[in-house]
């Protein structure tokens, strides 16, 4: 992980106040959103575009991980990767609700400097940077755009100019090439 | 379904891409195959640095009471502060509530710490985390040949003339022992020599002292950092 990544320290942060929020402890979950309710918003953004829909996401979430601390489980993943996963998925139930969101602005965006943008801030030495890399563009940007972005796969046709059934097959190829890469 | 299907399918599931049944499908099986949670495990973990690349942006305090005004208000419980230190050992219902809250984070970290572990080439038999209400600071380790070591997990600060004095509390007849003495916050051993080997729920803190150590030989300065033990994993 890299410096400018959050470290060890942080997820064990993390790891410690979701055990106290699973004890009761309220003031535990404000010990998480201080740590990473900003990166929080952060990623939101990129998936919404609105600072006040990220900042909805974010809430759910935060409502989610006091409701849901005692589920999580050490043993299977990391505490970071969990609270992302929430948010991941809030942010997305937000995005898939068409009847109040616009992707106008979305639409216009053009999808390679929307990949290379988050693959230039992946530090230099992360396995997942150097295995995007050995990808050709298009098969990369799909996996960013989907992450990243939140696009579905019919989006994502959209904005690249290829049949449904091309981005199904190179999501599905960026997927085993970056399994087989990283382990 | 073949091995490498279902790789791909939790990675879709990861990116986002199933909607619909297929959604509902993974989640399901998220919940109740193993392996299949073993495979959308690895994908976060494989995808959270981009996480990481996200911007910042300012989360105020509206946000906060928002999130506040929406998680029910949790059974009273009793954190001492860290000014009341005396009131602090002296008061059991206070040491067993933050036992709760802290033996709960000793598990999580006895896992999340695994790489301090193996460092040390030998599982501890006890583990204490040490807190301060906000963040961990330190932690305990206790092996079976008795040694008993103290690694720091964040920094802390230590004003000139000032040292960082580690106690723990064998029994409450006895009271509270030094064990340790450090001008900085490091990797320190503990002397716990003329002391029974730490039982579970025994509590370890740091306080802030004289350069010299408590000139009482009991803590006398803000306790920064606290936490009991408990087996590990």
């Amino acid at each position: 992980m890299s410096h400018a990544s959050p470290d060890n320290a942080t997820e064990v942060q993390v790891a410690a106040a979701l055990a106290r929020c699973a004890a009761g402890d309220r003031p535990a979950l404000r010990v998480i959103y201080d740590i990473e309710a900003q990166r929080m918003i952060g990623v939101a953004r990129r998936m919404l575009r609105r600072q006040d829909l990220a900042e909805e996401a974010v809430q759910d979430t935060f409502m989610r991980v006091w409701r849901a601390a005692a589920t999580f489980d050490p043993q299977k993943g990391a505490a970071r990767g969990w609270l992302y996963a929430i948010l991941r998925n809030s942010a997305l139930s937000i995005l898939r609700d068409e009847s109040r969101f616009t992707s106008d602005e979305d639409a216009a965006d053009q999808a390679a400097p929307m990949t290379e943008s988050a693959l230039s801030q992946l530090p230099e030495t992360s396995a997942l940077r150097r295995c995007l890399e050995r990808l050709d563009p298009a098969r990369r940007s799909v996996v960013v755009l989907s992450y990243v972005h939140g696009l579905s796969h019919g989006e994502m046709a959209g904005k690249l100019g290829v049949p449904l059934g091309t981005v199904k097959s190179w999501v599905r190829r960026s997927l085993i090439s970056l399994q087989e890469c990283m382990g | 379904m073949t091995d490498r299907d279902d790789k791909a399918l939790a990675g879709e599931y990861v990116l986002g891409l199933l909607e619909g049944a297929a959604e509902r499908d993974a989640e399901r099986r998220f919940g109740s195959d193993p392996a299949f949670a073993r495979e959308v495990e690895g994908w976060r973990a494989r995808f959270a640095a981009l996480d990481d690349t996200a911007v910042p942006h300012p989360a105020g305090d509206e946000l906060w009471r928002k999130i506040e005004a929406g998680v029910p208000a949790a059974a009273a419980r009793t954190t001492p502060s860290s000014g009341a230190w005396t009131r602090f050992w002296n008061n059991l219902a206070a040491l067993r509530a933050t036992a709760l809250g802290a033996s709960l984070a000793t598990l999580v970290l006895a896992v999340g710490l695994g790489f301090a572990i193996r460092a040390a080439s030998q599982q501890p038999t006890m583990v204490a985390v040490l807190l301060d209400g906000n963040r961990a600071g330190a932690v305990v380790h206790a092996f079976a040949d008795g040694r008993v070591v103290l690694v720091p997990i964040t920094s802390i600060a230590v004003p000139a003339g000032r040292a960082l004095e580690v106690w723990t509390l064998p029994s409450r007849e006895r009271g509270p022992v030094s064990v340790g003495l450090m001008n900085q916050a490091r990797t320190l051993q503990l002397s716990l020599k003329d002391l029974p080997p730490p039982g579970t729920d025994q509590l370890f803190e740091i306080t802030l002292e004289p350069a010299t150590g408590s000139p009482t030989g009991r803590p006398t300065g803000p306790v920064l950092f606290k936490g009991n033990t408990a087996l590990a994993l």
